[in-house]
């Protein structure tokens, strides 16, 4: 069904080679960030003219502009929908800068608990992001504009905007994390975002989809590693802090305010409730922010899965026993072991950078990488374990503290991916949001993998387009009494084609209020002409013009009327006066106004006696005439027109000949579209020459 | 030709009796509502049990009883047995109002149509759909697609839309069009010219005050009573309309700083409104903005106190007070015997917000002129003493012996099944067997609890499949305890009843309240005694509509918007379904029909439709004309077959025929004023016709004011003088209309 011709042009390079070629079958996906890196997810595609932008985030290590996806090589006016997945800040974070500060006006979407997150989050990264004002991408106030204009999905609820539709999956991830399939005309695209397949103690698996789409844009963040199991994983988490703490040290556990860190919190909750011995060993959560999704939490408890919602029967699980808020680093009394999990994530700045600066060169203590570290963040540095680091303060210290890497963030490794794609089978696989190394590798697997299918998978790089065509097959449903009877082949179907989103449906006119919002109207018009002559000069001229006059005299008034052409109707009103009535239709427009020239004229040359004389038009002065008329304007559609043998006429557009019959209207021409063309163009053109029938 | 649909309504035409209806759609037989009085009336559902295996599938639009009350009865007594379809909502809530009933029925009676393990297996077999969730159905009804719509009335209550083939058949009863405190308007207004519309004419005759306005009696009752030291009494239903009533207590008790106590009584009441707090998402926009800016969750109730026990709110002082207390009907629960101790005093109010069942206490009450006097029946508990004590333990031992003897040789059944199926399973499926097992999980978890043991949950010893087949547990204390005959032992029984409940809903168990889980889990032998008394009404009674339904007025402007091509009328008194009837035939559409029980009516759509494909080659030379949403072209083609044997539409090979001119478009006189004032003509309306310019005069016969089926087509008439404007503005005409 679709072809796919991958070419790596800019997009603005593109349009302006395609923007006369309306070829409405190419669907293009371009990343805008998020290709060949992890960070600034965000994925433009359109097809058919509907456009869609997937995820609106920024690259956390960056700041200002530079953190920003390639909005400038789109047009974000002409976005129709933008569907955010998730609220981690690599997937919505550059929102309110594209909702405030662009051209963008379409449609906004997001699920309930992320718009909810979303907003707390954004505004804690505004104050904690300290760079200069100018740098500022948003403010809170843009924040809180964007809140107005975000509208919520729920999960598998199915919305339809501007004749695109589209619902969500759960994906896992984080709470409301969202996996969207999105159907243009029929062609159905999925974009995974970040998603798991594996349940963890609050949020449940990603879904299956139960359609197969035909384009899967999906993560590739861990590409061909494989997570170990998950409880093997907590083993080695709570191990690793158990003997720090029972040792007299500190563990600092760098992680985002939200999304994994509850993950964490509700097992070190567990841990601690199992082991009486650790009560004395406090646990912060050193997130103001995480305090207040608290609430958020609590409530969307229907999104997340079965054991979080039978816990929540008894008590709130995200009530916690052994944990406790930290402030701020001044509120901290920093005596003795203490768990303190910080944000952010990337030891960037904030709490937990200061807390890792005053405790790296401490051996007894450590830190617990618990999720996946983004290139270029300090953490990212320490992963690898140097002999010294830089602290904030530009000194460089030795780093003594033990460091772990314990991933707990929840994104699909290879085997799920690989599953996850065996069971969707989609004929086309983008993958977004990996390091090159690693996506590139997860292709060599995945191509390996699909070998014996005809799969393309693909991995452009920010900016590249892949550009793929699907000749959709368009049906139609013809309904009402056009419909009564099944036509054979060969028969002709004449009606109203109507077009909503990308449904068609044909019907007749009569039936079209019936079946649709719209309707119908006749107009009648009635024009009043003076004129003083008789009014048998008029009926005298009009018949020398057209065939049929039929004269009566009005039922009412008892004034002589005349009937033109069956359609229009001219009337005696008073001696000064005569009218004009007819339902408007092109014709009979076209009839009445040579009625109106005829009577003026009759006007104006009232005394003139009128010598008849029969118009003899020969029939061959006709044809010529004609024969002129059909030159020029094929001339004007196709440019070069010859005559050749047998009268016949030879086009050449393009190199492609086509011969042209002017008596049969056959053409031959080597090319199929040419031919098509001209034949249709011919037939215009003579049924615009020709005589109006008077059937009609 | 077109989709074969039949409706055979079941219970509730011509009448106020619970709805359930049958809608067979292309031969799969849809059960629309499953409901049941506050009676218990088992009569009502015979026509029901006649049909009851023959159905395919079940969906239910409320969490009311009179939706889906008889569904526990029907799955365990009819034969029902078809999936359940219900938004998350309907779902809780549905089966929070079935618990209330069941305990307060079984607290006045020996109540034995069903019992909660009964409600529980009804609703375990519920697929829960959120609202525009569009649901493939496969088998048998394969093709077939449905979809639940905000129908507003009570928190989660479905429109639901069944499509086949592109054609609409909705059902869509007791809708509110009106936004609410805590509930969104319906949107059936969206849905334009389905094929049948299924609605109730309950409320036809009906028209109501302004919301502010019955607000505001309401409170002023209120007030009143409780300055002038009476109670009020609001009989309400267990999860539905009253937590619009308890957002408006709340709101202007926070408003003027009340200190009169509020209490909300059921016996669910807290599970309710735990479970309330976490469908935000189901309810108003204005509810979830301000969680979203705020975090405040509006149903954090700081005035209306829950309770779930009345001897809880006799411990409370005397003074004025006002109790929500269920059922509506005041024919059982907490309700009753408020009533009866409150009706007597001048100085009690008890207000209706809603309008009783047929043939309850409450509808008695609502007659006007009230009664002077009611009788009622009072009864009670008590335990069992002497010889009844000793015949009923013998009795429970024989059932139990035999129960027990059954459960071994399932246990045998299911260990060997259970391990040819999970013996492949690896560590990560026991993890997560939340997922697959969650019921089973909440058992083992939740019974072991009882027992002071804790379960990790996360890390059980590999070669242990307990946690996920609780049954063994459950049927090994069967062996254990079952021999067990004194009655004070009641830890076993406590276990016993507890998993009764638990295979359902572990989650839900926990949520009862203890006072009700008590009164589940009190299997102390004991008999009902009633006395029947006569009580004086002296107390002040007041009926205020707070149904949360569209009016009459608004019901029928919303059919004639919603134009369907046949409509089918449900539910109302019988002058209310003829009312309804005979203004729907004259404004609506010409097909209305108004079933009787067990009256299957024929409402296929006598549409013909085939389907084309269209060619590439003719749409390359289909020009489209944008009208709104619609976009439309004037297409001739010739038929032709694709290789599968499709028809498929082809250029014509010979000229276009002609055919006769249609201009397509809804002119509205005074937006074509605006437009050609815009284009610097002027424009006034002068006795009944637009006057452009100076002499052209544009009128509008045989105008759409109707907007039903039969409406007629536009009839517009220019007329003028020739004139430069006349022609100008026959252009701005035309310029309106798309002319194939």
């Amino acid at each position: 069904m679709a072809s796919t011709g991958q070419s790596l042009t800019s997009l603005k390079k593109r349009e302006a080679t395609t923007a006369n070629n309306r070829d409405g079958d190419q669907l293009i996906i371009t990343p805008l960030g998020a290709g060949n890196e992890v960070g600034r997810s965000c994925v433009y595609m359109s097809y058919k003219g509907k456009t869609v932008l997937f995820d609106c985030g920024i690259h956390p290590a960056y700041s200002g502009m530079a953190a920003l996806p390639y909005f400038d090589e789109i047009d974000p006016s002409t976005i129709d929908v933008l569907l955010i997945t998730h609220f981690h800040l690599d997937h919505a974070a550059s929102l309110p800068y594209f909702l405030e500060k662009t051209t963008f006006k379409g449609r906004v979407f997001m699920t309930h608990a992320t718009k909810a997150i979303y907003k707390l989050l954004l505004s804690d990264y505004v104050k904690v992001s300290k760079v200069s004002v100018e740098d500022m991408l948003f403010t809170e106030q843009d924040i809180n504009n964007s809140m107005e204009r975000i509208e919520v999905i729920d999960f598998h609820q199915t919305l339809e905007v501007n004749g695109i539709r589209f619902w969500c999956y759960t994906a896992g991830h984080v709470l409301g994390a969202a996996m969207f399939m999105v159907d243009i005309a029929g062609v159905r695209v999925l974009y995974t975002g970040d998603y798991s397949r594996e349940e963890d103690r609050h949020l449940r698996a990603a879904e299956l989809p139960q359609f197969s789409p035909d384009i899967c844009i999906i993560e590739s963040t861990y590409g061909v590693q494989l997570h170990q199991p998950r409880h093997i994983r907590e083993k080695r988490f709570t191990d690793a802090i158990h003997s720090t703490v029972s040792q007299g040290g500190r563990v600092l556990i760098p992680a985002f305010a939200l999304g994994r860190a509850q993950e964490l919190l509700l097992i070190l909750e567990e841990y601690w409730s199992n082991h009486r011995e650790l009560e004395n060993v406090p646990i912060y959560y050193a997130s103001p922010l995480a305090k207040r999704c608290m609430a958020v939490y609590q409530t969307y408890i229907n999104s997340m899965n079965e054991r979080i919602r039978s816990q929540y029967a008894n008590s709130n699980p995200f009530e916690f026993k052994h944990i406790s808020p930290l402030k701020s680093i001044e509120n901290f009394n920093d005596v003795g072991p203490s768990v303190v999990m910080a944000s952010p994530g990337g030891l960037q700045s904030g709490l937990s950078r200061q807390l890792f600066d005053r405790w790296c060169s401490d051996k007894r203590n450590a830190c617990v990488i618990p999720g996946y570290v983004v290139e270029g963040t300090p953490a990212k540095t320490i992963i690898n374990e140097p002999k010294e680091v830089t602290l904030t303060n530009g000194l460089t210290a030795p780093l003594n503290m033990q460091v772990h890497y314990i991933s707990f963030s929840a994104h699909a490794d290879y085997a799920q991916t690989s599953t996850f794609l065996k069971e969707l089978m989609p004929p086309n696989i983008i993958l977004v949001h990996g390091e090159a190394n690693e996506m590139g590798r997860l292709k060599q697997k995945l191509v390996s993998l699909f070998a014996d299918r005809n799969t393309k998978i693909i991995t452009p790089k920010n900016c590249q387009s892949v550009e793929m065509y699907f000749t959709s097959e368009k049906m139609a449903k013809t309904i009402g009494k056009l419909a009564e009877k099944v036509p054979e082949v060969g028969e002709t179907v004449s009606g109203l084609l109507v077009k909503k989103g990308f449904t068609y449906q044909i019907m007749a006119p009569d039936d079209l209020r019936v079946f649709s919002q719209l309707s119908t109207a006749n107009v009648t018009q009635r024009i009043t002409i003076p004129y003083s002559g008789a009014f048998a000069v008029i009926k005298h001229r009009l018949k020398q013009i057209y065939e049929s006059v039929e004269s009566s005299t009005d039922e009412e008034s008892g004034v002589p009327t005349l009937r033109v052409h069956g359609q229009v109707t001219v009337k005696q009103e008073s001696e000064n006066h005569i009218s004009l009535h007819w339902t408007a239709d092109p014709i009979s427009d076209m009839v009445s106004d040579s009625i109106v020239a005829l009577v003026l004229n009759a006007n104006r040359e009232m005394s003139k006696v009128v010598v008849e004389s029969e118009p003899v038009v020969s029939e061959e002065e006709d044809a010529r005439k004609a024969e002129k008329i059909v030159h020029a304007l094929l001339v004007s559609l196709f440019g070069d027109v010859k005559f050749g043998e047998n009268g016949k006429l030879v086009i050449s557009v393009d190199g492609n000949i086509a011969h042209l019959d002017k008596q049969s209207g056959d053409v031959e021409s080597e090319n199929e579209g040419l031919k098509e063309r001209v034949r249709m163009a011919f037939q215009r053109i003579r049924s615009a020459v020709r005589p109006i029938p008077l059937s009609a | 030709m077109g989709t074969s649909v039949q409706v055979k309504p079941l219970c509730g035409v011509y009448n106020e009796n619970p709805l359930a209806y049958l809608v067979s759609v292309d031969g799969f037989n849809f059960l629309v509502d499953c409901g049941w009085n506050d009676h218990f009336d088992a009569s009502l559902l015979e026509p029901l049990s006649r049909v009851a295996p023959t159905v395919d599938a079940v969906l239910l639009s409320h969490s009311d009883t009179l939706h889906l009350g008889a569904l526990p009865y029907a799955m365990k007594k009819l034969g029902l047995s078809a999936p359940v379809f219900a938004t998350e909502p309907v779902y809780r809530l549905g089966l929070l109002t079935m618990y209330d009933h069941y305990l307060s029925r079984k607290q006045v009676s020996e109540f034995d149509l069903f019992t909660l393990d009964d409600i529980d297996s009804a609703f375990q077999n519920i697929t829960r759909l959120t609202y525009s969730q569009n649901y493939h159905i496969s088998g048998k009804g394969e093709g077939i697609v449905i979809a639940p719509h905000v129908a507003g009335h009570l928190l989660g209550g479905t429109v639901w839309k069944i499509t086949k083939d592109g054609e609409d058949v909705i059902y869509a009863v007791d809708f509110n069009h009106r936004k609410e405190r805590h509930l969104n308007g319906t949107v059936l207004e969206s849905f334009v010219r389905p094929a049948v519309l299924i609605t109730d004419a309950y409320n036809a005759l009906n028209n109501q005050p302004s919301r502010r306005q019955r607000d505001q009696e309401f409170l002023d009752a209120i007030m009143k009573t409780l300055r002038a030291d009476g109670n009020v009494l609001l009989p309400v239903d267990t999860a539905g309309r009253v937590l619009e009533l308890i957002l408006i207590l709340e709101q202007f008790w926070e408003q003027h700083k009340l200190a009169y106590p509020i209490f909300f009584l059921t016996y669910v009441s807290s599970s309710t409104i735990d479970y309330v707090k976490s469908f935000l998402e189901w309810m108003s926009d204005s509810i979830a903005k301000s969680f979203e800016h705020t975090r405040d969750n509006a149903f954090l109730l700081r005035h209306v106190k829950l309770l779930i026990n009345k001897s809880d709110l006799e411990s409370v002082p005397d003074g004025p007070k006002v109790v929500l207390a269920s059922m509506g009907s005041l024919e059982a629960g907490f309700s009753h015997d408020i009533f009866v101790e409150w009706v007597s005093d001048t100085k009690n109010l008890i207000l209706f917000s809603e309008r009783g069942q047929f043939g309850t206490l409450a509808r008695m009450l609502q007659a006007d002129p009230p009664p002077k006097a009611v009788k009622v029946t009072m009864s009670k508990r008590v335990p069992l003493v002497g010889e009844e004590l000793a015949a009923y333990e013998e009795e429970q031992n024989r059932i139990k012996k035999e129960e027990a003897l059954k459960a071994s040789l399932i246990k045998e059944e299911e260990s060997k099944a259970s391990l040819r199926t999970e013996l492949p399973v690896n560590d990560q499926m026991v993890l997560d067997a939340n997922n697959t097992h969650s019921s089973s999980n909440a058992i083992g978890q939740r019974s072991e609890a009882f027992r002071d043991v804790l379960i990790d949950g996360f890390l059980p010893p590999s070669t242990s499949v307990a946690p996920m087949f609780p049954f063994y547990d459950c049927s090994s204390e069967w062996d254990d305890f079952g021999e067990v005959i004194n009655p004070d032992d009641y830890v076993t029984k406590d276990v016993n009843i507890d998993q009764m409940l638990m295979p359902v809903d572990g989650e839900l168990a926990g949520k009862l309240d203890e006072g009700s889980v008590s009164l589940i889990l009190d299997t102390t032998p004991s008999k009902v005694v009633s006395t029947e008394l006569t009580v004086q009404v002296k107390c002040s009674l007041i009926y205020m509509d707070f149904e949360g339904r569209s009016d009459g007025r608004s019901i029928k402007s919303i059919l004639a918007h919603v134009a369907p091509l046949k409509l089918v009328l449900v539910h109302g008194s019988a002058e209310a379904t003829e009312h309804l009837k005979q203004h729907c035939l004259q404004h609506v559409c010409p097909h209305v029909y108004a079933p009787q029980i067990e009256e299957t009516i024929d409402v296929t759509s006598d549409l013909c439709a085939y389907k084309v494909q269209l060619s590439e080659k003719l749409m390359s030379n289909v020009l489209f004309k944008k009208l709104g949403e619609y976009e439309i072209a004037w297409v001739d083609a010739e038929v032709g077959k694709t290789q599968n044997g499709m028809l498929s539409l082809l250029p014509l090979s010979s000229p276009a025929p002609p055919h006769k001119t249609v201009l397509v478009g809804d002119i509205k006189m005074a937006d074509f004023k605006q437009f050609l004032a815009s284009k610097g003509v002027q424009v006034e309306f002068a006795g009944g016709a637009l006057r452009c310019g100076e002499y052209v005069t544009l009128r509008k016969v045989g105008d759409a004011s109707q907007k039903g089926g039969s409406a007629a087509i536009q009839q517009i008439i220019l007329e003028g003088p020739l004139t430069e404007e006349y022609y100008k503005i026959r252009e701005y005409l035309y310029s309106q209309f798309y002319a194939p």
